[in-house]
């Protein structure tokens, strides 16, 4: 027998226990727990609130109320909102469109699909769209597309930056042909905004799809994801049901666009907002120049005694200081911006913004890796098409903005193989040097260490070009040189003699101005002693530049070009 | 007064909880976890519901699961007994919400005890002694010399993202401040990548004495003595007794009424306990509120007469304290030994298993609170105590001397305990004179 019927149990007594209001009783109120589509927890509401509305147990992103969002992002007490009484229309007199709609009004305390206004973001002033899943899937009538409009003409006359958090099923089936016409619309006030050169940054949320992905999401200087949100043009079931093909794990969600070129960044809902007040601080651009750096002790120029092969084994050393390296001590600021907006992110060229002598600059530079794995994933700095596409997206983008933009030069060559070749690689490689030379700010190249031909070049034509002393520049390797001239890859160091590819020689044949000069044996432990020599010369370089005539930039580059050879 | 209450434990509070129900005329509703089917508390209780696989997580642990079972049992408060969700500010919070009493204090409260930078400074505010020493970290050695002076050496040194004793050292006077500082230092860059230091004063030796708590949702605060609970293990408290033999009853008097200061500054309600450090000088320190009924309750309640949990549910359920200050007599000595199913011989790894026999004392002054019976099985998953012996005698000479023989007494097969090691500090000649403080065990380690 088990205990459990041995033991005897309460005796209670017999009296009534007060009668509670039903109100009162033990019960859970409604909304206090949610649960996780993902992982199916239920999750206390508060905690999800302060959370971000991200799940703590499986970090799956809850769709946000536009409400909630603003809140999250805007300072406390400064948002304004803009045309809440457009009114609604119906110009294909859809029979009960006009009910439905004011009853999600009622539900959702949304007078449509978005909400548009201004505010402050870390003190920052912008006009911020957000969009509202909850109200029919958060399509674009004409009332969305008519808001985000004088959004944008709004944000024209009053000179301000524009952040529009994107979450939308597509156009709205109810006013048909009139909704198509909102892409085109909102497009063209984008483009207004765009040609004053004002900020424009998309922040893609769960979902991102159809005609609002095909017109203003992807139309941002700056396109944000939030994690894992599908964000696609043709819905994923459509997709399956045309192809009769089931798509691949991840497909169409953030990470796939970041891979594919289309995303600057992935950033998480905690640090969305210092992230995008900090973008914008950099836009501003209101900073006075001021340089606090080390002023480099002039170095008293020792006999390089090595040879110019030595010099092609220093420059390819496995544990030379690459450009990441550079970036981290010269612009500790530095956000990375991903992807050349057609096929994919190519590794082997890193682009983004800094600030530096409290300047804004636009960084990009041929990016190698510190061991094997990186190698690997930096395709050992060899750039491909979409590298060189990137670069060319970033230089327009410090064109729009007019910074100055500083080129990091370390590549053995533009990548050779099938893929580089079907893309156009050599296309990529001519569309940098025609762009570059007309390009309206000013550009600064430096070689850290190898500059390999065109795939260098790319990043190189700009109105000063400096050089690391033990970095060389080539129009291919030695050892091509020697295979091509003397059927002999092995008489490579003879080569690098004959070839005159040291700093030394491009001081001498005027294609650089300048060498910078290095320790002994340059690690990653002195680099210091090279970056505060850049950072010196780099602080004149935007002080000469403070005011810039971009036709006369284009002028003088066009002139340092012209003059090489016959 | 409440009509059914659930209990979110396991072991022997929830058997100490279910009893205090019983004689209250409470119905009580056992939670347990599948492996606890057969556990004490889980045929005790008037009803019991399974509410989940072993993982505390997944079990004791699961908010969601301990509200419905409460909501559908019908029961119209939890007690939450100590450890789990016992001081889990969610929890509380939700129970609020849900229109659930939670014995315990509120969830305000909690949150606000959990938060320990916050609450130093509140008792510091309510003038409640705390650990002299930085309120900010600091990387210079000037800035730290200047901060020790101020906290008073000896003082520690330790990183501000430390943990698991890299970098951190003592520095006993100024002279070797400099030296200590930057040792610890360039541990605290290797290990953490920051040099950020944290300066306080370096309380040596002490005794951990901790002040219960009674205050009603009234504002009526008592307190109901002082615990000693200086014998301890890896911070796991091992044998407390009641009253300390250290203080004299001026120092008595100051702490205790330091530890009712401390509750009233944060409105506490319910059952709570103030930990102080006491230094041999006689300087003591706040270190922290438990908002939570203890482990080593019973031998406040032998010394006082009070049923604490009853308590905690009177207050619960919104009666003012029947008794003040002034009704609360200490009278004798109590000494509580926990009995752990762990070996001593193998770093006190937790011993589980089937308890083939368990045969557990009696008599005058002396109590057991025990959730084992011959033939149990003792899960893995959870807390390794088994039982809490304790005993009440006219004085320590003749507590001691009771606890011995009770002690002498447990038998338990099947699984190795701790009783004959707990039996060992009971006969060391320090302790009998009543040379104890935290170091204690570290210090009698080799014998």
């Amino acid at each position: 027998m088990e205990l459990r019927y041995l033991f005897k149990k309460t005796q209670t007594d017999d009296i009534e226990p007060e009668k509670k209001a039903a109100s009162e009783a033990p019960q859970t109120p409604q909304g206090l727990f949610q649960k996780c589509d993902a992982c199916g927890q239920t999750i206390f509401a508060e905690e999800l609130r302060k959370d971000l509305f991200v799940c703590p147990t499986c970090g799956n992103y809850f769709r946000m109320f536009a409400s909630t969002r603003i809140a999250d992002i805007i300072d406390k007490g400064t948002f304004e909102e803009w045309d809440t009484d457009i009114g609604e229309t119906n110009p294909l007199n859809t029979p009960g469109y006009e009910d439905k709609i004011r009853r999600l009004q009622d539900k959702t305390e949304l007078d449509e699909a978005i909400v548009t206004g201004k505010g402050l973001i870390n003190g920052h002033p912008s006009c911020i769209g957000v969009m509202d899943c909850r109200f029919m899937m958060a399509s674009m009538g004409s009332v969305v597309g008519e808001k985000i409009t004088r959004m944008f003409e709004r944000a024209t006359d009053e000179g301000l930056p524009v952040i529009i958090f994107t979450a939308s099923g597509g156009a709205r089936m109810q006013e048909g042909i009139v909704s198509l016409m909102q892409m085109a619309k909102t497009s063209a006030a984008i483009k207004r905004h765009s040609d004053k050169g004002l900020l424009y940054i998309t922040v893609l949320t769960d979902p991102t799809t159809g005609g609002v992905t095909a017109s203003f999401a992807m139309l941002g200087d700056i396109i944000l994801a939030e994690p894992g949100a599908l964000i696609g043009f043709a819905g994923p079931r459509v997709i399956e049901q045309t192809i009769g093909q089931k798509l691949p794990e991840g497909f169409q969600r953030s990470e796939f666009l970041l891979e594919h070129g289309f995303v600057d960044a992935v950033v998480a809902r905690k640090g969305m907002k210092k992230y995008i007040s900090n973008i914008l601080k950099l836009h501003e651009n209101n900073g006075e120049y001021s340089f606090d750096g080390v002023k480099a002790k002039k170095k008293t120029a020792r006999k390089n005694k090595l040879s110019a092969w030595d010099k092609v084994m220093i420059s390819r050393g496995k544990d030379r200081p690459v450009a990441q390296d550079y970036i981290k001590s010269l612009f500790p600021d530095f956000v990375e911006f991903h992807g050349d907006r057609f096929v994919k992110d190519d590794q082997a060229i890193m682009g983004g913004i800094a600030t530096f002598a409290g300047r804004a600059v636009t960084v990009i530079a041929e990016s190698k890796g510190h061991d094997t794995k990186q190698n690997v994933e930096r395709n050992f700095g060899m750039p491909s098409p979409d590298g060189y596409r990137k670069a060319l997206r970033l230089m327009k983008q410090a064109e729009k903005f007019g910074r100055p933009v500083i080129c990091l030069i370390d590549t053995p060559g533009a990548y050779c193989g099938l893929e580089a070749e079907e893309r156009g690689q050599g296309e990529a490689i001519a569309r940098n040097l025609y762009e570059l030379s007309s390009l309206k700010v000013p550009v600064l190249s430096i070689i850290i260490s190898e500059a390999g031909s065109g795939g260098a070049l790319a990043l190189g034509v700009s109105d000063k070009v400096w050089m690391l002393e033990n970095a060389i520049y080539a129009i291919l390797s030695p050892e091509g040189y020697a295979s091509i001239l003397w059927k002999d890859s092995k008489r490579a160091p003879e080569a690098a003699a004959e070839m005159k590819l040291t700093a030394e020689d491009m001081l001498s044949l005027g294609i650089v101005e300048k060498v910078i000069t290095e320790p002994e044996e340059l690690t990653h432990a002195n680099l210091s002693e090279v970056t505060d020599q850049i950072a010196s010369d780099l602080a004149g370089f935007i002080k000469d530049n403070l005011e810039f005539d971009g036709d006369a930039l284009c002028e003088e580059r066009y002139n340092r070009y012209r003059k090489y050879g016959a | 007064m409440f009509k059914k209450v659930l209990i979110a434990n396991r072991g022997e509070i929830a058997v100490r909880i279910i009893r205090a129900c019983r004689e209250m005329g409470i119905e009580t509703v056992a939670v347990c976890s599948e492996p606890d089917r057969n556990a004490l508390h889980a045929m005790l209780a008037d009803h019991t519901i399974c509410i989940g696989p072993a993982q505390s997580s997944e079990s004791y642990l699961n908010i969601g699961r301990i509200i419905s079972a409460t909501i559908t049992s019908g029961a119209d408060a939890i007690h939450p007994g100590f450890g789990f969700l016992s001081e889990d500010s969610k929890f509380a919070r939700i129970c609020e919400r849900c229109n659930i009493a939670f014995i315990g204090p509120t969830s305000d409260m909690i949150a606000a005890s959990g938060n320990k930078a916050q609450a130093k400074k509140t008792m510091m505010d309510a003038g409640v002694p705390t650990i002299p020493g930085s309120a900010v970290a600091v990387n210079t050695v000037k800035e730290g010399l200047e901060l020790a002076d101020i906290a008073t050496y000896p003082v520690m040194i330790k990183a501000s993202l430390g943990g698991g004793g890299k970098g951190m050292r003592v520095a006993r006077s100024k002279d070797v401040f400099e030296q200590a500082f930057l040792t610890a230092q360039t541990e605290a860059k290797n290990a953490f990548g920051d040099d950020m230091m944290y300066i306080e004063h370096y309380v040596e030796h002490p005794k951990h004495i901790e002040v219960q708590i009674l205050a009603d949702k009234f504002g009526n605060v008592v307190h109901l003595g002082e615990r000693d609970c200086s014998i301890q293990r890896n911070h796991q408290k091992l044998i407390e007794e009641t009253p300390c033999a250290a203080l004299s009853e001026e120092l008595r008097k100051e702490i205790c009424e330091a530890a009712v200061r401390a509750a009233k500054a944060v409105n506490y309600e319910n059952a709570g306990t103030v930990e102080f450090l006491l230094e041999p000088s006689g300087k003591f320190y706040f270190m922290e509120m438990n908002t939570r009924i203890q482990v080593e309750h019973p031998i406040t309640e032998w010394v006082t007469g009070i049923d604490l949990i009853k308590e905690q549910i009177r207050i619960a359920a919104g009666e003012p304290l029947s008794f003040t200050q002034d009704d609360i007599k200490i009278t004798g000595h109590s000494i509580e030994v926990r009995i752990n199913a762990e070996d001593p011989e193998h770093k006190f790894r937790p011993c589980p298993g089937k308890i083939e026999m368990a045969y557990l004392p009696g008599g005058k002054g002396v109590r057991v609170d025990s959730a084992v019976y011959s033939g149990l099985e003792i899960p893995p998953y959870y807390d390794s105590m088994l039982a809490k012996l304790s005993v009440w005698a006219k004085d320590r000479e003749e507590a001691i001397r009771k606890a011995r023989t009770a002690l002498g007494e447990v038998i338990i097969t099947g699984v190795k305990t701790n009783v004959d090691y707990q039996y060992g500090i009971l006969s060391e000649p320090d302790f009998i004179e009543g040379k104890t403080d935290i170091d204690f065990i570290e210090k009698h380690s080799h014998k």
